[in-house]
């Protein structure tokens, strides 16, 4: 069953002002299916996922927003919404695993808490051995030793394993995977993406992928969804969007990408790096009509005054981006 | 002319863990040098060690041809010299102030107007398309990027003669990383700066850095002059480095 998020719109009280971090972003996942959430620093993409998992700062509101997760509705913008789903429904990898290990309890005992808040019922042999058979399917070794360490003990790659082990037992619908390995070489992010996939496979999970790199959502997600200054400019297959992005922005992040093997100039000094120019626009005050426009290499005049809608790309429905362009002869 | 920074078999263990075995590297002035390599492989307790952080059990590091010397003072005056970008800026960013408080600090280490530190504080700011507002902001109150931005913009605020950087890219999305790397090019040119970059950014590391070392266990594998490096690796395990790196393959899956 697909998860579906509706209109989730998320502000941040300032001591000036009030920032709209999301407004009414929508995002919708099949089940084993990856979606991969890319978007500029800062432009909201894991507050829509602490919106989603209930872990947003004190000074956020959600002010409309909402899920549906394994048939049932929540709405995000009560306090708590989501709490019967947290450790059973819904599992989050951060990009620090220790946000998600305690630092002062074993791997072992950590492991067995979430097995005993989904299965109450089960005994303790039971559990034990399930924990170690999670931990050895993510590969890591020595599952019966490993039980009995504690998180700083691990390398940061062995630590995010466990964090994966600890979903695959709570078995959620949703796996929210927020820059999981951001912190870790390519040989480790390799296995942990691997990790990722199989553990989806195995429970045909739907997979929240949020991440700045463009190589791990060609490579493994389904679908891409791109946010800019908390509103989502683009969705759609990552194959449709990669061959013909319906956005500018999306087109100019995928400019920027450094190809390994990129021409070199022998004086490093001269190698130049591609960006995209201008700001995000402050979030306190959205400037009238296109969000982009300003940092767009092909505005008109109309886009200083009309807000774009969400058009198809190419007549196809299911990839759709939100540019005046794209209805515009 | 003097190394910036010269390693002579630094050896360090941690309990049964060897971080660092055997290690020498020289880091000539005014030249970029990347240090890559797994995740525990020794890079972060090697550069720990370049600044004074980490005593070595044997070894000898030399900063602009003077050994390291231990304590405050030795520490303080370093800081003028070589400055870090730490690879968690978390860990750079006291939580309990806000973010002018901690580059004004710099001003008064500086003996510098603060207003002179906040003119050239918002040039940074702009460079590295952070917002003005973001001074007036708690750490907890800004996104990870934004975050390693601000670690980054202190850093290059103090002016050093040397500046490490441990994985300065994580976490920036293409865009902002590139004007990242275009500013740090730019000041290296404009103050003759040594840069010292630890990146699992092979794509990166391969364009802004002349030499480079490869490390693996707490030993250099391998090293030199990136060009030829990264074209031939001569070790096995360097070839696999690269070969794991994620390219914008064209996508199979969906309709
Ligand atoms: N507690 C807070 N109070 C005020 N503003 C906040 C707070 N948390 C986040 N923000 C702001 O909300 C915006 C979105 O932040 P968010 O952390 O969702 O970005 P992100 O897309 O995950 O960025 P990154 O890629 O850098 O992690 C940013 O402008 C950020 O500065
Ligand atoms: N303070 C410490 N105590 C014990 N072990 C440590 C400590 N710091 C680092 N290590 C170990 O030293 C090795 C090298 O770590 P590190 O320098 O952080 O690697 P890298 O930066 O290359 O990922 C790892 O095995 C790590 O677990
Ligand atoms: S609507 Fe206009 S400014 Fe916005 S992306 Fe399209 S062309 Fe550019
Ligand atoms: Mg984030
Ligand atoms: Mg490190």
């Amino acid at each position: 069953m697909a998860i579906s998020l509706r209109d989730l719109s998320v502000d941040y009280n300032l001591p000036i002002g009030t920032a709209h971090a999301l407004r009414n972003v929508s995002l919708d996942i099949q089940k084993g299916e990856m979606l991969g959430l890319v978007g500029e620093s800062g432009s909201g993409k894991s507050t829509v996922a602490f919106a989603l998992m209930g872990l947003l700062a004190n000074n956020a509101t959600v002010t409309s927003g909402t899920a549906i997760i394994e048939g049932r509705e929540f709405d995000l913008t009560k306090p708590n919404a989501t709490a019967p789903l947290r450790g059973r429904g819904m599992a989050m990898i951060f990009q620090d695993p220790m946000l998600s290990l305690n630092p002062v309890f074993t791997i072992g005992t950590q492991l067995i808490e979430v097995l005993r808040r989904r299965a109450p019922d089960s005994d303790r042999k039971t559990r034990i051995a399930q924990a170690e058979d999670a931990l050895a399917k993510v590969k890591l070794s020595n599952p019966k030793q490993r039980m009995n360490q504690y998180p700083h003990e691990l390398s940061g790659g062995m630590r995010q394993r466990v964090v994966i082990a600890m979903a695959l037992l709570s078995e959620p619908a949703l796996l929210i995977a927020d820059e999981p390995t951001t912190a870790l070489d390519v040989t480790v992010e390799a296995q942990i993406m691997r990790e990722i996939i199989g553990l989806r496979d195995r429970i045909g999970c739907a997979v929240l992928l949020i991440t700045h790199s463009l190589g791990l959502v060609t490579e493994h997600c389904d679908r891409i969804s791109v946010l800019y200054a908390g509103e989502r400019l683009e969705s759609g297959s990552v194959r449709d969007v990669q061959r013909q992005p319906g956005h500018p922005y999306t087109r100019m992040l995928f400019d920027c990408e450094i190809p390994i093997d990129r021409e070199r100039h022998a004086d490093t000094a001269q190698n130049r790096f591609t960006v995209i120019a201008g700001e995000l626009p402050d979030p306190r005050r959205r400037p009238p009509g296109c969000i982009f426009n300003g940092r767009c290499d092909v505005s008109f005049a109309d886009c200083a005054k009309v807000v774009p809608g969400d058009y198809p790309v190419a007549g196809n429905a299911a990839h759709g981006a939100r540019c005046l362009r794209l209805v515009t002869p | 002319m003097t190394d910036a920074i010269t390693v002579l078999g630094a050896r360090l263990r941690f309990g049964e863990t060897a971080a660092l075995e055997s290690v020498s590297v020289s880091i000539p002035q005014g030249a970029c040098f990347g240090i890559v390599g797994e995740s525990g492989s020794g890079k972060t307790t090697l550069m720990r060690a370049m600044l004074g952080l980490q005593r070595l059990d044997a070894g000898e590091i030399r900063i602009l041809g003077t050994p390291l010397q231990q304590g405050r003072a030795a520490l303080r005056q370093r800081a003028r010299v070589v400055q870090p970008i730490f690879q968690d800026p978390a860990a750079s960013l006291s939580p309990r102030s806000r973010i002018r408080t901690l580059m004004n600090e710099v001003g008064t280490v500086l003996k510098e107007p603060h207003a002179a530190t906040h003119e050239r504080l918002l040039v940074i700011l702009k460079r590295l398309g952070l917002p003005d507002s973001v001074i007036d902001k708690y750490p907890h109150e800004i996104s990870g990027g934004q975050a390693r931005r601000v670690a980054i913009a202190r850093a290059l605020l103090v002016k050093p003669s040397i500046l490490i950087a441990d994985e300065p890219t994580a976490g920036l999305d293409v865009s902002v990383q590139g004007d990242l790397l275009n500013l740090l090019q730019d000041i290296r040119r404009a103050e003759n700066i040594t840069l010292v970059v630890i990146s699992h950014n092979l794509a990166v590391v391969r364009l802004i850095a002349e030499n480079a070392i490869v490390m693996r266990a707490g030993r250099v594998v391998e090293g030199g002059e990136v060009g030829p490096l990264f074209a031939s690796p001569r070790q096995s395990y360097t070839r696999e480095l690269f070969a794991a790196w994620p390219s914008l393959a064209s996508n199979n899956k969906g309709r």
